[in-house]
C-alpha cells in the first residue's frame, strides 16, 4: 500500500516506446483508448517554470499571479522547453479496480522529412536532466532513437510541399466555358487513344524496340508495375475538369493528383488498372503510401490525435502547464491570451480533469505540492483500497525501468479520489455507477504555483496564509539603489514612508525588483498617487532611495503580456511604464481580480 | 557589379552553416577514420587522477591542442554570421552564442617533441563536461540552449549523452567560485550571528498577526517539551506524545557535533524567522543554525547547549565547518581547474578556428564575456599569451597553400592531407617529410581509452595537433636541431602566425590578440563590395509574401533603379537594404514616417505604402540591427525577437529627426535633379514646373509622389 512499494511494483510495467516499436505501439495503444474510460498524461521535460533556476526568477509561477499571468508564464516556458518523455495511460475503472495500460514514449524533436524542424532550440535546466539521470533514464537512446512529431500547423505546412501523388474527389464544375470544353475534349482524346494503346501492346507480341517507340509516342510511364500518363494541368480547376473527363472514360482509370514543389497541381497522373481486384489493389497501395508518410511526418502527433479523436476525459497533474506544453508542441503555437488557450483547448480536448483541482474537493490535499507528497497524504489519511491491474509484463521488458511511472500515480491518485469523492456517508460505494460526474470538474485548471523563495524552502508562506488579497494591494518597488535582503529593504522602506508603518508584506522578485502587498486597501492606491506627484522623491528621508520607482500590478500584467522576459523585472517594467504615461496610476482602478484567492484562482472555462 | 543586389549572399553563408555545429565538416572520409588512436575518456569519477596525471604532462609539453564540442552554434536562424555584420555585431553573434550553448565535451593534447624517439608523443584527453549543479547556489549556468539540428550532429556521430549529462564533470568559472565563496560563507555565517546576537538588533517581526503569536507560543511549547526531555535523559515519551500529535511536525532528537538536535523541516522562511526569534527570546541554551549538509542543500538545526562555555566551543566548532564549506567550493570548481592549468605558465595552446572555443571558455570558466569584441581579445591574450589558429597558418602560408592544393580547409581533410601517415593505419615511418607521432596510452587503465572518431573533442584536438606539428615542418622548423623544444612559441619561423585568429565568419579579416584589432587578410579577394554600414537600413515586419524582388521592385519605384546596392534577406521577416547613397537611409524613414502619419489617398496610393500593408512594418538604421542583435532573447523570427525587446515605436529616425527632415528635403530636390539630368533634360523641366505648382506645406509629399511617378517612367523606359 506505501508508495515505496508501488513503485517496487510497477518497476517495467509501463512499455517503454521509442522509434523502433512506436508504428506496433500506437496500433495496440489506439485499442486500448478505445476500451478505456480514461486517459491519463504526464510528460516529463527539459525545464519547467514551476521549478524555474533560470536567470529570472521572477518567471516562475507565482503566488501573486493571476490566472491570466500564469498563463502567460507557462506559455514562455512551454516554448523554451522540451518534451523528452510523454506518458499515456488509458485505464479502465471498476469501483476500486483500475485496469491500466500504460505507455512511455521517448520523444526527441529531429527534423525527420528535411522541411520543418518541429524545434529550432530548446532550453535544459540542468537539474530536470540530472534528476532524470538519477532514474536511470537513458539519453542516448532519447536522442538516437526518440520519436520525432510535428505539430498541426507545421503539418499543414508541410503538407503544402508534400510531393506524393495523392487521390482527389471528382467534384463536377457547373459552368463550362468554351475553353473548358476544349481542353476536355484533347485531354479526352489523349487519354482514349492512350487507354486503347495500352490494351492493344498488353494483347499484342511486339519487338522491344515497338515498344519503347510506342511508349515515347503514346506517353506512357510506369506507376509501380502498372502503365500511367501525366497530364500537365496548371490550375486546380483544370484539375478538376481532367478528373472529371477521366472518371467518365473507362473505370479501370485511377487518377492521381502531382503537387508540384509551392504545393499547387503539377500535373494528373492517369494509372492503368488491369481488372476491379487490382484497382482496390492500387487504391489500398496508395492508402498505405499516404499512411506512412503521414505517420513519419506526425510520428508522436498520431498519440496526440489518438487521444483527442476518442473523446475520453483526459487526466492530468498540474494541467496547465502539460497542456500549454502539448498545445504549443502538438497542435499550433499559444494564442496570446488565456480564454483563446483555452478555446483552442477545447476544441482538441474536450473534457480534461486537473487532478489539483479535483484534490481541492479534499482540504488539506490542496497543500501537497506534487504528485508523490499528494500520494502519500491521501495513504495517510483515507483507505482508500485501490487496485491497478497491469498487462502481464512483456518478456523482453525485463528491466525495471521506471519511467512514466508518474502517469501510474496519476491514475493511482484519480481513481483514489474519485472513489472519495463518490462515496456514500456509510464508506460504501454506490452500486452501478461507475464513473462520477465529471462533469462538474472538468476544464478547470489548477495552476500550482512556487514561491520565490529558495528552493530549499520547503513550503511556502503565502499558500499557507491563503488570504485573500486584491490586485489592488499590490505595488512593485524597484530603484533600490544596491542590491539588499528583502529583510534590509522592508527596513529602509519603514523609514521612508508613513504607508509602510502599516502591516505590509514584501517579496524580492529578483535581484532589481520586490512586490509589496498592503493588508489593508487603499495604501497602494495611495503611494502610487504620491510618487506619482513626485512630492515623494524630494522627502529628505528618502535620500538613499532617490531612484525608487514603483508600478501597479497593471504594469506587471503588461509586461507579461508584451513578453519583455529577457530582462530583469524592474528593467522590463520600466520599459513598460515609459510606454504608457498615466499607467501608475491605471493600475488600481481598471481590472482589479484578485489574487491569492486560493480556492477561486483557478481557471473555469464554463465561466469564460 | 556595383549595383547587383546582393541576392547571392544568403545562399552562401547558407551552406557555410547548413549544419550548425558543423565547423569542421569534411566532405573527405577517409580523414575520419582515427582508427587506433587512444583517446583518454575522462568523466567525473576518473577526473580527480587524470587531472594529476594531466599537470605533469601540460609542464612538460610543447605546446598543448585543445578542442570543444557544444551544444549549438546559433540561436535563431538569423543569428548566423552574414556578410552584413560589421564586426560588432558578429561579436555580438559569437558572445550569445557562447553565452547560451554548454560544452559538452573539451579536448585536451599535450605533445611533447622527444628527441631520443624523434617523434612527437601526444596524450590525447577527452574530458565530458556538464553544469550540474554541485553547490546550493542559483545561476544562469544552470540553464543552457541546445540546437536541436547540432544535438543531431552529435548524435550521428555517437556522441554519449548518457556519460556527458550523468558523469559529466562540472564546473564553476572564476567569477561564479567567487560568487559562491561570498554567498555561502555569507548564508553560514548569518545563521550563526542570528544566534550570536542580543535581541536588540531584531526587533524586525513584529508579531502583530495572531497566527503567528499562536505559532510562537505552539513553538515555544514545543521546544521546552523538547528540551525538558531531553535533561529528563529520556526522550522516548516525548516521542511517543509527538507521535500521538500525527498533524504538527515531528522533532525526532539526532545528534549535532555531538550535541543533541532537531531538524527544522517544512517551515516557511517567516516561521523560521519567528523560531529564531523564540530561540533567542526564551531558551538561552538552544541555538538555531544553518548549514549546509551533504546532498547540497540548507539544513536547519535547533542544537541544545548545555552552557555558556559548551555554547561558545560549539560555535567555534560550526566555525570551523566553513572551511569545508570553502573545500566544497574548490572541488566545486571541476574542471575550471584544467584549464586554469592550461593558462597557467604561458603554454603555446594551438586550435584549429578556435575564436568561438575561445569564447566558450572566456565565458564557462573565466567570467562573463566583455561587451566589444576589442577588450574580449585583449583578456583573451592576457590569459592565453601564446595562441595558434592552425585555420590561419593553413590558410596564410604559400608553402601549406600549395601543398594542400587549395583543398577544403577542414580539420580533418587537412588531417588526412598534411599527415596521411597518421591518419591512416598508424606506424612508424622513417620518412623525412613526415613529422612522426606516437600516443602514449600510460599503464594498463585500457578500460578509460577509447580509440578516437572524428567530431570527438580529444581526438579533435590531436588532430589539430598533428596538422600544427607537421606545418611547422614545411615552415622549416627542425624539431631534431631544436632540441630541447622549450620556445616553439617564440620561434621565428611561426612568428607571424601566433597569436592571430581566424574569425569564424567569412569577412576576410584576421583578428590580432595582441593588439585586439582586427585587420584584412592578405591575398582575401572580396566576393562582393565592402558593405557601407551607413548606407544600410532595417527593415521588418512587412507582409509574408513579400520576397527580395518586391522589395527591390518597392523601393526603385521610389528612389530610382540605381538606389539600392544590395538587399539582404536576414529571414523571411527582415531584411537588410544597401543604399547607393547615405542620404537614402534617412529620406526612406522620414517617408515612412510621413506615410504612416498622414492617412490621406496620395499616401495610400504611394508605392511605399506596398511595403507598409499589414500595419508593422519597422524600419530603423543599422545601429537597431546591431541592438535587436545584443538583446539575450532568442526567436526564431526576427520580428518576434523584435518585438520582445518591446520596441513600440515603427520607424526609428536619425538624430534630429526635424532637423534630417529638411535636410532631406533638400537633398531629395537636389537629389532628383541630378538622377533626372542622368536621364533625359525634359523630365527634370516638367519636375521643376510641378515643384512650382504645388503649394509648399505639401512639399515633402509632393515629391515623393512625384519621385515615384518618375520612378515608374524610369522603370518604363
Amino acid at each position: 500500500m506505501a508508495a515505496s512499494s508501488g513503485k517496487q511494483r510497477w518497476a517495467g510495467a509501463v512499455k517503454q516506446v521509442t522509434k523502433s516499436n512506436f508504428a506496433a505501439a500506437l496500433q495496440q495503444l489506439r485499442t486500448d483508448v478505445d476500451s478505456a474510460d480514461f486517459v491519463a498524461i504526464s510528460c516529463r521535460k527539459t525545464g519547467d517554470s514551476v521549478a524555474s533556476s533560470r536567470r529570472h526568477p521572477w518567471h516562475r509561477v507565482l503566488p501573486i499571479d493571476t490566472p491570466e499571468v500564469a498563463y502567460l508564464k507557462a506559455r514562455l516556458s512551454a516554448e523554451s522547453y522540451e518534451i523528452l518523455q510523454f506518458a499515456v495511460c488509458p485505464f479502465r475503472l471498476r469501483g476500486y479496480k483500475v485496469l491500466a495500460y500504460p505507455y512511455n514514449f521517448h520523444l526527441f524533436p529531429r527534423d525527420e522529412i528535411n522541411l520543418v524542424v518541429p524545434s529550432y532550440s530548446f532550453s535544459c535546466q540542468t537539474s530536470f536532466l540530472t534528476s532524470m539521470a538519477q532514474e536511470g533514464f537513458d539519453f542516448n537512446a532519447c536522442i538516437y532513437d526518440g520519436i520525432s512529431y510535428l505539430s498541426r500547423v507545421q503539418e499543414s505546412m508541410v503538407k503544402e510541399r508534400n510531393l506524393i501523388p495523392q487521390i482527389q474527389p471528382v467534384s463536377s464544375c457547373s459552368s463550362l466555358s468554351v475553353a473548358d470544353s476544349i481542353f476536355m475534349s484533347r485531354i479526352r482524346s489523349r487519354v482514349v487513344h492512350w487507354w486503347n494503346v495500352c490494351k492493344e501492346s498488353s494483347n499484342t507480341i511486339d519487338g522491344d524496340l515497338i515498344k519503347s517507340l510506342q511508349k515515347l509516342i503514346s506517353g506512357t510511364e510506369l506507376y509501380g508495375s502498372r502503365p500511367s500518363m501525366s497530364i500537365s494541368v496548371c490550375s486546380d480547376r483544370q484539375v478538376q475538369l481532367a478528373l472529371q473527363t477521366v472518371s467518365h472514360i473507362h473505370d479501370d482509370i485511377v487518377p492521381l493528383v502531382v503537387p508540384d514543389k509551392s504545393g499547387g497541381p503539377k500535373a494528373v497522373r492517369i494509372v492503368l488498372t488491369n481488372s476491379e481486384a487490382d484497382k482496390n489493389l492500387l487504391m489500398t497501395e496508395i492508402q498505405n503510401i499516404e499512411n506512412e508518410q503521414n505517420l513519419r511526418v506526425r510520428g508522436f502527433r498520431e498519440v496526440i490525435d489518438v487521444i483527442s479523436s476518442s473523446n475520453k476525459p483526459v487526466i492530468g497533474y498540474n494541467c496547465l502547464h502539460d497542456f500549454t506544453f502539448i498545445h504549443s508542441k502538438f497542435i499550433a503555437p499559444l494564442p496570446p491570451t488565456l480564454f483563446e488557450f483555452m478555446c483552442s483547448l477545447r476544441l482538441v480536448f474536450t473534457n480534461i480533469l486537473d487532478i489539483n483541482h479535483l484534490s481541492k474537493e479534499i482540504g488539506p490535499l490542496r497543500k501537497a505540492k506534487n504528485l508523490p507528497a499528494a500520494l502519500s497524504f491521501l495513504k495517510g489519511q483515507f483507505f482508500v483500497p485501490i487496485d491497478i491491474e497491469l498487462p502481464p509484463k512483456a518478456e523482453e521488458n525485463s528491466n525495471k525501468a521506471i519511467h512514466g511511472n508518474n502517469v501510474l500515480q496519476i491514475t493511482y491518485l484519480f481513481a483514489a479520489l474519485s472513489a472519495l469523492l463518490k462515496r456514500n456517508p456509510d464508506g460504501q460505494l454506490p452500486q452501478g455507477q461507475n464513473i462520477m460526474p465529471i462533469e462538474d470538474y472538468s476544464n478547470i485548471f489548477y495552476p500550482l504555483c512556487t514561491s520565490l523563495q529558495e528552493p530549499d524552502d520547503e513550503l511556502n508562506y503565502l499558500v499557507e496564509h491563503a488570504k485573500k488579497s486584491s490586485t489592488d494591494n499590490l505595488v512593485f518597488l524597484w530603484g533600490f539603489s544596491h542590491l539588499i535582503s528583502s529583510k534590509e529593504l522592508k527596513r529602509e522602506l519603514q523609514q521612508i514612508h508613513e504607508v509602510f508603518t502599516e502591516d505590509f508584506e514584501l517579496q524580492l522578485m529578483d535581484k532589481t525588483c520586490a512586490a509589496v502587498v498592503f493588508s489593508r486597501s487603499g495604501l497602494a492606491e495611495a503611494l502610487l498617487k504620491e510618487m506619482e506627484s513626485a512630492k515623494f522623491c524630494s522627502d529628505a528621508l528618502s535620500m538613499k532611495t532617490s531612484g525608487l520607482r514603483a508600478a501597479g500590478y497593471d504594469a506587471y500584467r503588461k509586461v507579461c503580456m508584451s513578453g519583455l522576459w529577457e530582462a530583469d523585472l524592474a528593467d522590463s517594467l520600466e520599459n513598460i511604464m515609459s510606454g504608457s504615461t498615466n499607467s501608475l496610476s491605471a493600475s488600481s482602478e481598471k481590472d482589479s481580480s484578485e489574487v491569492y484567492r486560493r480556492s477561486e484562482s483557478t481557471i473555469d472555462l464554463s465561466d469564460l | 557589379m556595383r549595383n547587383l543586389p546582393l541576392f547571392g549572399a544568403r545562399s552562401q553563408t547558407l551552406i557555410l552553416w547548413l549544419i550548425p555545429g558543423l565547423r569542421r565538416f569534411s566532405s573527405a572520409a577517409s580523414g575520419g577514420g582515427g582508427a587506433g588512436v587512444a583517446v583518454k575518456k575522462v568523466t567525473r569519477s576518473k577526473f580527480e587522477p587524470a587531472l594529476e596525471d594531466l599537470r605533469a604532462l601540460v609542464r612538460d609539453a610543447d605546446f598543448v591542442a585543445i578542442d570543444l564540442e557544444m551544444t549549438g552554434v546559433t540561436s535563431a536562424p538569423w543569428r548566423d554570421s552574414f556578410e552584413f555584420d560589421r564586426s560588432d555585431v558578429r561579436y555580438l553573434k559569437l558572445k550569445d552564442s557562447a553565452e547560451k550553448f554548454a560544452v559538452v565535451q573539451f579536448g585536451v593534447c599535450p605533445f611533447r617533441w622527444e628527441p631520443s624517439r624523434g617523434s612527437f608523443v601526444a596524450h590525447p584527453h577527452n574530458f565530458y563536461v556538464f553544469p550540474r549543479k554541485e553547490l546550493p547556489v542559483h545561476g544562469p549556468s544552470y540553464e543552457f540552449l541546445c540546437q536541436t539540428t547540432s544535438i543531431d550532429f552529435l548524435a550521428k556521430y555517437q556522441f554519449d549523452f548518457n556519460a556527458c549529462i550523468r558523469e559529466g564533470i562540472s564546473y564553476l568559472s572564476r567569477a561564479q567560485e567567487a560568487e559562491a565563496l561570498k554567498y555561502l560563507s555569507s548564508k553560514y555565517l548569518d545563521g550563526l550571528a542570528n544566534s550570536f546576537c542580543n535581541l536588540e538588533e531584531h526587533v524586525d517581526i513584529p508579531l502583530v498577526r495572531t497566527a503567528d503569536l499562536f505559532f510562537s507560543e505552539r513553538m515555544k511549547t514545543k521546544f521546552q517539551e523538547w528540551r525538558d526531555a531531553i535533561l529528563k535523559g529520556s526522550d522516548k515519551g516525548c516521542a511517543d506524545k509527538e507521535n500521538a500529535d500525527s498533524n504538527e511536525m515531528q522533532f525526532q532528537t539526532v545528534f549535532f557535533k555531538m550535541r543533541p538536535a532537531v531538524f527544522l523541516n517544512g517551515f516557511s522562511t517567516h516561521q523560521l524567522n519567528l523560531i529564531q526569534l523564540v530561540v533567542r527570546k526564551y531558551f538561552k541554551d538552544l541555538v538555531y543554525i544553518c548549514v549546509v549538509d551533504e546532498d547540497n542543500s540548507w539544513q536547519r538545526r535547533l542544537v541544545y547547549v548545555e552552557t555558556e562555555e559548551d555554547k561558545a566551543s560549539f560555535m567555534k566548532e560550526v566555525q570551523q565547518d566553513l572551511i569545508r564549506v570553502e573545500k566544497r567550493v574548490e572541488s566545486a570548481v571541476g574542471f575550471r581547474q584544467v584549464v586554469d592549468l592550461l593558462a597557467s605558465d604561458g603554454k603555446l595552446i594551438v586550435g584549429h578556428n578556435c575564436l568561438l572555443d575561445l569564447a566558450h571558455i572566456y565565458s564557462k570558466f573565466f567570467g562573463p564575456l566583455p561587451s566589444s569584441m576589442m577588450e574580449f581579445i585583449l583578456a583573451v591574450h592576457e590569459k592565453f599569451p601564446y595562441i595558434i589558429d592552425t585555420k590561419h597558418l593553413l590558410n596564410s602560408s604559400q608553402v601549406i597553400q600549395f601543398l594542400m592544393k587549395r583543398s577544403s580547409k577542414s580539420l580533418s581533410s587537412a588531417f588526412s592531407l598534411l599527415c596521411p601517415k597518421v591518419s591512416s593505419v598508424y606506424q612508424n615511418s622513417t620518412s623525412s617529410t613526415y613529422v612522426r607521432f606516437e600516443i602514449q596510452a600510460d599503464e594498463t587503465g585500457s578500460s578509460c581509452f577509447n580509440s578516437g572518431a572524428k567530431h570527438e573533442a580529444g581526438y579533435d584536438a590531436f588532430m589539430t595537433g598533428c596538422v600544427f606539428a607537421q606545418a611547422c615542418s614545411h615552415l622549416g622548423i627542425k624539431f631534431e636541431v631544436h632540441t630541447p623544444l622549450c620556445d616553439l612559441a617564440r620561434n621565428g619561423k611561426i612568428k607571424n602566425y601566433i597569436n592571430v585568429l581566424y574569425p569564424s565568419w567569412n569577412s576576410g579579416t584576421v583578428l590580432h590578440l595582441n593588439t585586439g584589432t582586427e585587420s584584412l587578410e592578405s591575398g582575401y579577394k572580396r566576393k562582393y563590395p565592402a558593405v557601407i554600414f551607413a548606407n544600410i537600413v532595417l527593415i521588418w515586419g512587412f507582409p509574408s509574401k513579400f520576397k527580395p524582388k518586391d522589395l527591390k521592385d518597392c523601393i526603385c519605384r521610389v528612389f530610382g533603379p540605381d538606389s539600392i546596392t544590395s538587399i539582404f534577406f536576414i529571414d523571411t521577416t527582415a531584411a537588410l537594404i544597401q543604399f547607393s547613397k547615405e542620404e537614402f537611409v534617412n529620406e526612406i524613414l522620414v517617408l515612412k514616417d510621413t506615410l504612416e502619419r498622414v492617412n490621406d489617398p496620395i499616401s495610400m496610393l504611394h508605392p511605399l505604402s506596398k511595403l507598409l500593408e499589414g500595419g508593422n512594418t519597422r524600419a530603423a538604421n543599422y545601429d537597431t540591427y546591431r541592438d535587436i542583435c545584443a538583446a539575450s532573447a532568442s526567436k526564431v523570427l526576427f520580428a518576434d525577437q523584435a518585438d520582445s525587446l518591446g520596441i513600440r515605436w515603427k520607424t526609428k529616425l536619425g538624430t534630429g529627426s526635424q532637423e534630417t527632415k529638411e535636410a532631406s528635403c533638400n537633398e531629395t530636390t537636389t537629389d532628383i535633379t541630378s538622377l533626372v539630368e542622368h536621364s533625359s533634360e525634359v523630365r527634370a523641366d516638367s519636375i521643376r514646373q510641378f515643384k512650382h505648382q504645388i503649394s509648399y506645406g505639401d512639399i515633402l509629399d509632393s515629391l515623393n509622389v512625384s519621385k515615384s511617378l518618375l520612378g515608374k517612367g524610369m522603370t518604363s523606359t
